[in-house]
């Protein structure tokens, strides 16, 4: 079960308000309000970066959700051009936390032959996964299948290829934030993003031919 | 730039564009958590500027001084014997102290039936009465 919290209303909050937060001073308002520009900049890509990874919508919210408070909570103070290739730097960690935690309960699940049954909870629900019975026309058909042959073979990306091309292409970032991003030097994201890049083309050329 | 460039790069073209389709694809109700989600690292900045004292890690330790202060208020005058305090016969304060930190007394005094309870009273009374007399 996701630990999302539910403090605002639903579909609210374009921006901060001066009655949002309780601040001492003009100055303070002004951070909030450039963060909160900042995250809502950032935030469906980030969804988007941490559901491809971790292949789950709730545990990819857990995740977006934790970088945005320790986002705010340890970095909230430094100069905001610094917050994006830490915000990613702070994702990318959490999403390796998620799957280290998955590969020890595999590992540990994986003694307890009993407990295989229980897995199935969190397994996609088969009416969610379903294809609409809504025709879609033809070019968006043929969208959602180069869409989802993209992810596929993104998915199946080793982690630091997968990591550079996401920042990179999804995001946006140049190679000096990915660096950053990703706690590597400029090379060694120039390499990830070049075979990630080559290991698509092999996966998907022929599709996309 | 030779084909095998060209291709690499028309590739990574065509990427972009499909993972930017992807993210004007996320339905509302993602997006709604996310707005959530950011309202709650706002409010973090707001918490993390209130005074020294407010700050939740020292208000389970204020309280805790707060209640021991009482605490020591009320034995210390059971002791002494000052009558500051409506104190009864001996141990009446630690009744008086579990009282109030018992939640079911707030429910006694919500749901008070003051009519009853004299009622009740005075037939005790007259029932005493009665046998004695």
């Amino acid at each position: 079960m996701s630990a999302f919290v539910t403090l605002a209303p639903v579909y609210s909050m374009p921006a901060v308000t001066p009655g949002d937060v309780d601040l001492p001073d003009s100055s303070s308002k002004d951070r909030t309000r450039a963060l909160n520009q900042f995250l809502a900049s950032v935030e469906v890509k980030a969804f988007k970066i941490a559901q491809i990874a971790l292949r789950h919508e709730d545990d990819a919210l857990d995740a977006v959700q934790d970088a945005m408070l320790q986002l705010a909570r340890a970095y909230g103070e430094r100069p905001s051009d610094e917050w994006k290739p830490l915000f990613y730097r702070i994702l990318e960690n959490r999403i390796r936390d998620v799957q280290r935690r998955r590969m020890v309960r595999n590992r540990v699940m994986s003694w307890l032959p009993f407990r295989r049954g229980e897995e199935d909870d969190e397994a996609p629900d088969p009416i969610e996964q379903a294809v609409s019975p809504e025709p879609a026309p033809g070019h968006k058909l043929e969208l959602n299948e180069a869409m989802q042959a993209l992810e596929k073979a993104v998915q199946a990306l080793p982690k630091r290829q997968q990591q550079a091309f996401l920042l990179r292409s999804l995001e946006g970032l140049d190679v000096a934030e990915t660096a950053v991003a990703m706690g590597c030097s400029e090379g060694s994201v120039k390499t990830h993003y070049f075979r990630a890049l080559q290991t698509l083309r092999a996966q998907l050329g022929d599709y996309w031919s | 730039m030779n084909a095998d460039d060209m291709q690499t790069k028309e590739l990574e073209e065509r990427a972009r564009g499909l993972l930017g389709e992807s993210v004007t694809r996320v339905d509302a109700r993602v997006r709604s958590r996310l707005n959530q989600a950011r309202h709650a690292a706002l409010e973090e900045i707001a918490a993390g500027q209130r005074s020294f004292w407010r700050r939740p890690l020292f208000m389970p330790a204020t309280g805790a001084v707060a209640a021991a202060v009482l605490v020591a208020i009320v034995l210390t005058a059971q002791f002494r014997g000052e009558g500051a305090l409506p104190v009864g016969e001996g141990g009446q304060a630690f009744d008086d102290i579990e009282m109030l930190a018992d939640n079911e007394g707030l429910d006694l005094i919500e749901n008070w039936d003051g009519n009853f309870y004299e009622w009740a009273a005075s037939e005790g009374d007259e029932h005493v009465d009665g046998t004695s007399g």
